[in-house]
């Protein structure tokens, strides 16, 4: 479970529950860049969406100031040239793809970058054990599930069906998911 | 099938850009073909769908696909999003609605819904669902733009926003993507859907 997280209080949260790693979904990172590179110092792997946040330019200086100055993990972005530059920052880079309809995915996948990903992340989650088979045919890439996990219960269908990672933005699914053992 | 550069007929006036006519026709039959290649378009004009949608077609190779559609009393749309060679642009949307005459278009953006108004052809606006914390922004665009239609994409998520969906902007709704199984038909149109869209032939009545 990645908590999805949007300003400090909700980062605050994940960290209280014990989470080790969160996703900078949306919101102003650079509002928020106190609490998360302390988080960081102390081993928080943080990932950023960077299509999901405001306040950073899509280029070079950008991804060169979340992994020299930061110290963050990783990046997200739908953006193959992002993602590429984001490689020579030895930043781990997860290409998201749009699970809307299967034209859509199909255009998704075969933009996967090269270098291979870190991880490729599916939005919506929910859409994961309907689309797994046919990115099986693409890519042995670990899959993330993100977006419309709304219960510990769904998070536990995505990962069932096969994703490695799936992320929630719902605190309460945060908790629940502890509370649950999900995975056998 | 073959396509190539046809100089279109004199179209201006004679497609039904009516709303009505569509929601009649899902009426009686409540899918819409997804033809992302021209190879699937026989079987689709063969089945008793009686609206295609066209996803990727080259657009200047547009006409004859849309032509052989209307021939069969269908109604054609086209993604303006997806289609290669067109700009996504009011010029590209007058070129679709006078020189090749499609009955209607879709979009996910709100500028394009606009333009396809003036056009007077239907304008059915995609309301792309990948991320729950996108969902208010999108219902503000929709009730903003009034689309005559929406698409909702992808179908599992239907049933977790149609409530939403439905306090905001009371417009019919077709549900695609991914339907694939009978099951999953039947489930968006018993929560109100009019139509489903799908590229799934068995699902073409």
């Amino acid at each position: 479970m990645l908590p999805a997280i949007r300003d400090g209080s909700s980062l605050n949260q994940a960290l209280d529950l014990g989470y080790r790693q969160v996703l900078v979904e949306r919101g102003s990172l650079l509002a928020m860049l106190g609490p998360l590179v302390s988080a960081a110092r102390q081993g928080i792997a943080i990932f950023v969406n960077l299509d999901g946040v405001e306040g950073l330019a899509g280029d070079s200086a950008a991804l060169a100031f979340l992994a020299t100055d930061l110290g963050f993990s990783g990046v997200l972005s739908v953006k193959p040239h992002l993602l590429r530059d984001a490689s020579r920052f030895r930043l781990r880079t997860v290409q998201r793809i749009h699970a809307l309809d299967s034209t859509g995915l199909e255009t998704g996948l075969n933009s996967i970058v090269s270098p291979a990903p870190y991880a490729i992340a599916i939005a919506p989650a929910v859409a994961v054990p309907q689309v797994m088979p046919t990115i099986r045919l693409t890519t042995m890439a670990p899959v993330w599930g993100t977006g419309f996990v709304t219960s510990a219960a769904q998070a536990k269908e995505v990962l069932l069906a096969g994703a490695d990672v799936v992320a929630s933005s719902r605190p309460d699914v945060w908790l629940d998911f502890i509370r649950i053992p999900v995975r056998g | 099938m073959a396509t190539r550069i046809v100089v279109p007929p004199a179209r201006i006036g004679a497609v039904d850009g009516s709303v009505t006519r569509l929601l009649d026709a899902f009426s009686r039959v409540p899918v819409a073909a997804v033809v992302s290649r021209a190879e699937e378009l026989p079987r689709a004009l063969t089945s008793q769908v009686p609206v295609v949608f066209f996803l990727r077609p080259p657009a200047f190779h547009l006409g004859p696909l849309v032509w052989a559609v209307q021939a069969r009393g269908k109604l054609a749309f086209v993604h303006i999003d997806l289609i290669a060679g067109l700009g996504k642009d009011r010029a590209g949307i007058a070129f679709l609605a006078r020189e090749i005459g499609v009955n209607g278009i879709i979009t996910s953006h709100s500028a394009l819904v606009a333009a396809a108004k003036a056009e007077r052809v239907i304008a059915m606006q995609r309301l792309l669902l990948h991320d729950d914390l996108a969902v208010p922004s999108a219902l503000a665009a929709l009730e903003h733009a009034r689309p005559d239609i929406v698409e909702v994409l992808p179908g599992v998520i239907f049933p977790l926003v149609v409530d939403r969906i439905r306090a905001r902007v009371p417009l019919p709704i077709i549900v695609g993507g991914f339907m694939t199984e009978p099951e999953q038909r039947n489930a968006a149109l018993e929560r109100g859907a009019v139509a489903i869209s799908t590229g799934t032939t068995s699902l073409w009545p």
